[in-house]
């Protein structure tokens, strides 16, 4: 039985408007949340722009500071400011992989960045990490070399992936890493990334809105609307019985039933 | 009578070493108050297509077709201005991102009183005024935007993207289309607002009988509002058919593929199993393969692809493949 590996409690996030100083007004990005994350597992968000789901995956991975509550992996709690804890065992892919890769460097270089910052290996044992690595999302060893202008999207879509897994992380966040592909090269990302999942035991958050790749790829989701928690359940539950009005309404405008034969 | 008829359109870049062939000889017929959707990844050709179409090339392209026919006229014996007189009159597109298609300096009112038609009015030049200004809200009216007040007053930036793409429609509109080429016109829009942009142009389709080309990059999401689809590959005609026959028995490998690899039209497929996909990625155009481009990548490819297969005809389904895949389906 596999143990619970992100338990994420009471997290929410609030703004303060700057312009009233003697009435300070505050938004909420996001109200109180609490879930948990398996190992092997993947946990979906679906919302809208404006429902807070980015502000989670920023504050899960430490750009924000949450206003309350705490994050906790295996059980030992992650502090707001300790990058170097955090950031070995919780990455980010986000949506347009070619602005996110710096273009004045190589593949070896972009990968090797990671690893002098959050380990101790020598020269030669990073070499061969870069490579292995490389191998992993199915890519060449002799890709180290190049730059990244010289892939195509999807190829660029697998060297975030690698820079992700390379510290051996345990959570891995997907920010519409899959919106931007195109329809052949998303179900070879979906593939690989279930690969990687099975092999390394990796749990996913996927922020996305397409339901189709939700249903597929995650095992619980979290229905997110300005802000509010709306349903939190078993993917296929949801998606089969919509409790809420939005959900279903989401769930009408992606015209679900339809291709359903 | 067919509304648009093409047949066998090449579209070559020039450029200092040799032409590039970016579109290979594509088909695309339409009907009158037809929705067809022309769908190809990226690289494929379908926005150089539509360009081509509208004629807003510039010299680096050049388009050659062996016909062109609009509503049964011969364009390719027309002079290019005699062909703008027509394209212009009755053929109107939208594009991909509505905020950046728009002037952000000046008001939507200002802009879409520009876009109306001058020959519509009449009277004197006060009374014309008056006539633009009531124009431009019977144009809002039709999309759909309620307040028109606001709206004609506010920055394209003050607007959201869905509501801009409505602006967008209105002033493509403006000329009384008969053909409307939207690429792409929910790219960038959560899915709720894609929503209404499609059922906007699918009441459009019904009420006025206007014909639309909509394009897009992924299949699954325009499945819904098409009567029929024309699949393109790295420039190439892939295949044609009805929503339905593309969708239920695809003759063409590309086409299946897309097919299977989507999530959203397989549902019965257990969660988190693999799907079913091409190897390797898109050629680019420096390197495009001989024959059906395709080829490198295609499951069923044999010694005989190198050459470029010809169009067979199954039932109004047309197919450009050597070893199309009909025993599957018998």
């Amino acid at each position: 039985m596999s143990k619970v590996l992100l338990q994420v409690i009471n997290l929410s996030k609030s703004y303060k408007d700057k312009n009233y100083w003697l009435n300070r007004k505050s938004v909420a990005a996001l109200a109180p949340i609490s879930f948990d994350i398996m190992a092997h597992k993947t946990l979906a968000i679906v919302g809208e722009t404006g429902s807070g789901k980015s502000t989670l995956a920023k504050l899960l991975v430490g750009a924000e500071l949450p206003t309350t509550g705490h994050i906790r992996l295996n059980g030992q709690t992650l502090e707001p400011g300790n990058f170097k804890q955090r950031c070995q065992h919780v990455r980010m892919i986000f949506q347009d992989s070619g602005t996110t890769l710096n273009p004045s460097l190589t593949i070896e270089q972009l990968l090797d960045e990671p690893l002098q910052l959050n380990t101790d290996l020598d020269e030669a044992a990073r070499h061969q990490l870069i490579r292995g690595t490389l191998q992993k999302v199915g890519l060449l060893a002799d890709h180290m070399s190049f730059y990244p202008h010289m892939f195509s999207g999807g190829q660029k879509q697998r060297i975030s992936l690698a820079r992700a897994i390379i510290l051996k992380p345990q959570v891995i966040i997907l920010d519409e890493a899959l919106a931007s592909l195109d329809p052949s090269l998303r179900s070879q990302m979906i593939n690989l990334l279930l690969d990687l999942q099975q092999q390394m035991g990796l749990a996913f958050i996927l922020i996305s809105h397409n339901l189709g790749i939700v249903r597929h790829f995650s095992d619980e989701m979290i229905v997110l609307c300005k802000g509010e928690v709306l349903e939190v359940g078993k993917t296929n539950e949801i998606l089969q019985q919509p409790k809420h009005k939005y959900t279903k309404k989401l769930i009408m405008s992606q015209h679900f039933q339809l291709l359903h034969r | 009578m067919n509304l648009i008829d093409i047949r066998n359109l090449s579209i070559e870049l020039q450029t200092a070493t040799k032409p590039i062939l970016a579109v290979d000889r594509v088909n695309l017929t339409m009907k009158e108050g037809e929705v067809r959707g022309l769908v190809g990844e990226s690289g494929s050709g379908k926005s150089l297509l539509a360009q081509a179409i509208v004629g807003v090339l510039d010299d680096k392209w050049k388009v050659d077709a062996d016909r062109f026919h609009w509503r049964g006229q011969d364009l390719m014996r027309l002079s290019p201005e005699e062909r703008k007189v027509i394209i212009s009159k009755d053929v109107a597109m939208i594009f991909q991102e509505p905020m950046a298609c728009l002037d952000p300096t000046t008001t939507i009112g200002e802009q879409l009183e520009e876009a109306v038609d001058t020959e519509q009015l009449t009277g004197f030049f006060w009374q014309k005024r008056q006539q633009r200004k009531q124009a431009a809200i019977t144009l809002l009216h039709k999309v759909g935007i309620k307040k028109h007040e606001v709206c004609v007053k506010s920055f394209p930036h003050q607007l959201t993207d869905a509501l801009c793409q409505r602006v967008m429609i209105a002033m493509a509109l403006a000329r009384r289309p008969i053909l409307l080429i939207a690429d792409e016109p929910t790219a960038a829009m959560e899915s709720t607002n894609q929503g209404q942009i499609f059922r906007l142009l699918a009441s459009l389709n019904q009420l006025k009988n206007m014909s639309i080309l909509l394009i897009s990059h992924d299949l699954e999401n325009v499945t819904h509002w098409t009567n029929s689809i024309t699949v393109m590959y790295s420039g190439q005609f892939v295949e044609a058919g009805t929503t339905e026959q593309i969708f239920s028995q695809p003759y063409h490998p590309y086409t299946r593929a897309l097919v299977d690899s989507s999530p959203k039209a397989n549902m019965q497929i257990p969660s988190k199993s693999r799907l079913m996909t091409l190897p390797g990625s898109i050629p680019v155009l420096q390197h495009l393969p001989i024959g059906c481009r395709l080829g490198p990548r295609c499951p069923r490819a044999q010694q005989k692809c190198v050459r470029a297969p010809k169009i067979k005809n199954f039932h109004s389904q047309q197919v450009s493949c050597h070893f199309p895949l009909k025993d599957n389906y018998s």
